[in-house]
């Protein structure tokens, strides 16, 4: 018996031996770095607290604060919840944790949608690129049958998705690290929840911040590898997973007075609505009922694209 | 006889109602080569594409070495190496990834024998290139080691000289002898050349629109085949006309100033020998090498006009 194991290698390395995925990385790395420089340069985050006179620098924080909301109403809601966090700071008298390399890899949440960008890109193109390629049909002429190559597919999309993923962490972490320090093995912050205001964790609330990314985008990669099974066209697959990905918002928002609007796709993907203060995007939503939805969307479309894979003939003409 | 070393069974294809291939059957001993031949749209690549499981078969089954490709997939596909059309392979990937990645499909096969495959093909040098910088024919040998790598006992070829030089095709058509004479490997090739087909091949089936309407030996026709068609310019016809039918009973008649008669290849020195005792000039032989040609023509013909 040939084992899963081997046919998600040859899918690994089938991935990373493509210039393509490379130029990924570095585009990533780019990303972060330049990030990194920028931050380190332009904005003015406090990396140490001192111990003697931590509150009157987050009350010199606050004043700056309001200064800004005043001659920007732009700055109005941001600079408000900021000043609230110094706040719960001073009321509780805990001194805060300076900004450093934990805090850096907790902003560069937002380098996800461009690893679900790739991971899109991977997921469209690894099944209708071997008929691209021609290659199809000398890999389902091996003893192993079509379902098993399906599930190797699709396992090294998520393992791509997440490599990449820990690859944003891990970067993130030895970027900040060197611009800004590490803030501790540990550090505790103040952020605004459901709630009102907790102290937490940072590391964990990056991590879970991350694990909410991936499933959101790991929904969008699973849709664009069944848009590939059934097309065999990988552009296609790109277009409309990336298109879907970009309008699902405006999509529940165009339909949020309507009864069934919880029942759409994207309403649910970001299950951080449940944790965040905003809460959910459509009324009476609850975090069960979302990963119902993801589920049954989820089994939805690897059933399609098992049927389209396993039960289509390869013929000569794509 | 053993066991056919493939076996199709009323295989049939309909696609829309309308059939693709249509009720073949036939049987492929071990170390034979078997050519099929038919113009382009004849259901060639879907008949090899159905023997592989490319393609689903409408009705029918095919039984490589007794294992149904319908039921028992695994284990009757572990016996096949196949080239369907162009070899294309991984171009990002050198030779050697391209064989590693398909050794890993199959059970027990170590390092070692990928570097005995790629000597195999003459490729050992190339190993390390990606195959994107291959040409065509480096491209077609790589597919032939990817067929070969796992010892199949049937190799399938799809239209294996495509795009290859003379040199190339020579290449091809030594190693596919040497491992259907040496290693008893039965060999499926389909091509729409007949010369081609015709030096390589012991069987030759002629498929036309889906079915299966000749079957000819190649190998060993020189003794015991059938009468061929003989045409001979000689003077005088009459005199001749009559020495073949008193000395050797062979009705013959004259057609364009030939004298043409059916006779066994073996019995001509003896035919001219008679005549030439005789006192009859001999100005020309002419010996038809064999009715598939006619046929395959035929059908070439009428596929360019229908």
């Amino acid at each position: 018996m040939v084992n899963c194991w081997k046919l998600i290698h040859n899918e690994m390395m089938k991935i990373y031996k493509q210039k393509s995925t490379w130029i990924m990385y570095l585009s990533l790395l780019l990303l972060i770095v330049g990030s990194g420089i920028l931050t380190f340069a332009f904005s003015d985050v406090e990396t140490e607290y001192s111990d003697a006179s931590w509150r009157i620098e987050l009350e010199e924080e606050n004043n700056r604060l309001f200064e800004e909301m005043e001659e920007f109403e732009f700055f109005q809601e941001i600079n408000m919840s900021l000043i609230a966090e110094n706040n719960y700071y001073l009321e509780h008298d805990i001194k805060p944790v300076g900004y450093g390399a934990w805090h850096f890899v907790w902003e560069n949440e937002i380098l996800l949608s461009i690893v679900s960008l790739f991971t899109i890109i991977i997921a469209a193109g690894i099944i209708a690129n071997e008929f691209r390629w021609g290659t199809i049909k000398l890999l389902l002429i091996r003893p192993i049958f079509r379902t098993t190559i399906l599930i190797s597919k699709f396992s090294a999309v998520l393992l791509f998705a997440l490599l990449t993923t820990i690859f944003v962490i891990v970067f993130s972490w030895f970027t900040g690290a060197v611009l800004f320090g590490v803030e501790g093995l540990n550090p505790y912050i103040v952020i605004e929840k459901q709630d009102g205001l907790e102290y937490v964790s940072l590391v964990g609330e990056t991590m879970t911040t991350f694990a909410l990314k991936l499933i959101h985008f790991l929904m969008m990669a699973t849709f664009a590898f069944m848009i590939s099974s059934i097309f065999r066209n990988s552009a296609l697959a790109i277009g409309t997973a990336v298109f879907l990905m970009m309008a699902g918002n405006s999509i529940v928002a165009y339909f949020s007075d309507k009864e069934w609007a919880k029942y759409i796709l994207f309403a649910n993907t970001d299950l951080s609505q449940y944790r965040n203060p905003y809460g959910p995007v459509v009324e009476g939503m609850t975090l069960p009922f979302s990963v119902v939805i993801l589920l049954v969307h989820f089994v939805l479309f690897m059933l399609v694209a098992w049927f389209a894979f396993t039960r289509r003939d390869i013929s000569g003409t794509y | 006889m053993g066991l056919p070393a493939v076996k199709l069974q009323g295989l049939s294809k309909t696609i829309k109602g309308k059939p693709i291939v249509n009720n073949l059957n036939l049987e492929i001993r071990p170390g034979e080569v078997f050519g099929l031949l038919g113009p382009n749209g004849a259901g060639k690549t879907t008949t090899i594409r159905m023997i592989v499981g490319l393609i689903r078969m409408t009705e029918g089954d095919v039984f490589i070495q007794g294992k149904s490709i319908k039921n028992e997939f695994k284990e009757a596909i572990r016996e096949v190496g196949a080239i369907v059309e162009s070899p294309e392979m991984y171009p990002f990937m050198t030779g050697k990834e391209n064989l590693i990645h398909f050794a890993r499909m199959i059970p027990d096969i170590d390092e070692d024998r990928i570097h005995r495959v790629m000597t195999l093909v003459g490729l050992e040098h190339a190993m390390d290139e990606k195959v994107g910088k291959y040409s065509l024919g480096m491209r077609q040998r790589l597919g032939i080691a990817q067929a070969l790598l796992h010892r199949p006992s049937i190799l399938i070829l799809d239209e294996p000289t495509n795009g290859l030089d003379p040199a190339g095709i020579r290449e091809i058509r030594h190693y596919i002898r040497n491992l259907a004479n040496e290693e008893e490997v039965a060999v499926i090739i389909s091509s729409h050349l007949l010369g081609e087909i015709e030096l390589m091949c012991d069987r030759i089936g002629v498929i036309n629109k889906g079915e299966l309407i000749a079957i000819q030996e190649i190998r060993g026709s020189g003794k015991d085949s059938g009468p061929q068609e003989i045409k001979m310019e000689v003077k005088p016809v009459k005199k001749a006309i009559k020495l073949l039918k008193q000395q050797h009973g062979v009705e013959s008649e004259l057609t364009e100033g030939l004298v043409s008669f059916e006779l066994k290849k073996e019995l001509i020195p003896e035919v001219i020998q008679t005549l030439v005792k005789n006192g009859i000039s001999i100005y020309e032989v002419r010996v038809t090498q064999s009715t598939l040609e006619d046929q395959f023509f035929d059908l070439i013909g009428e596929n360019v006009v229908g």
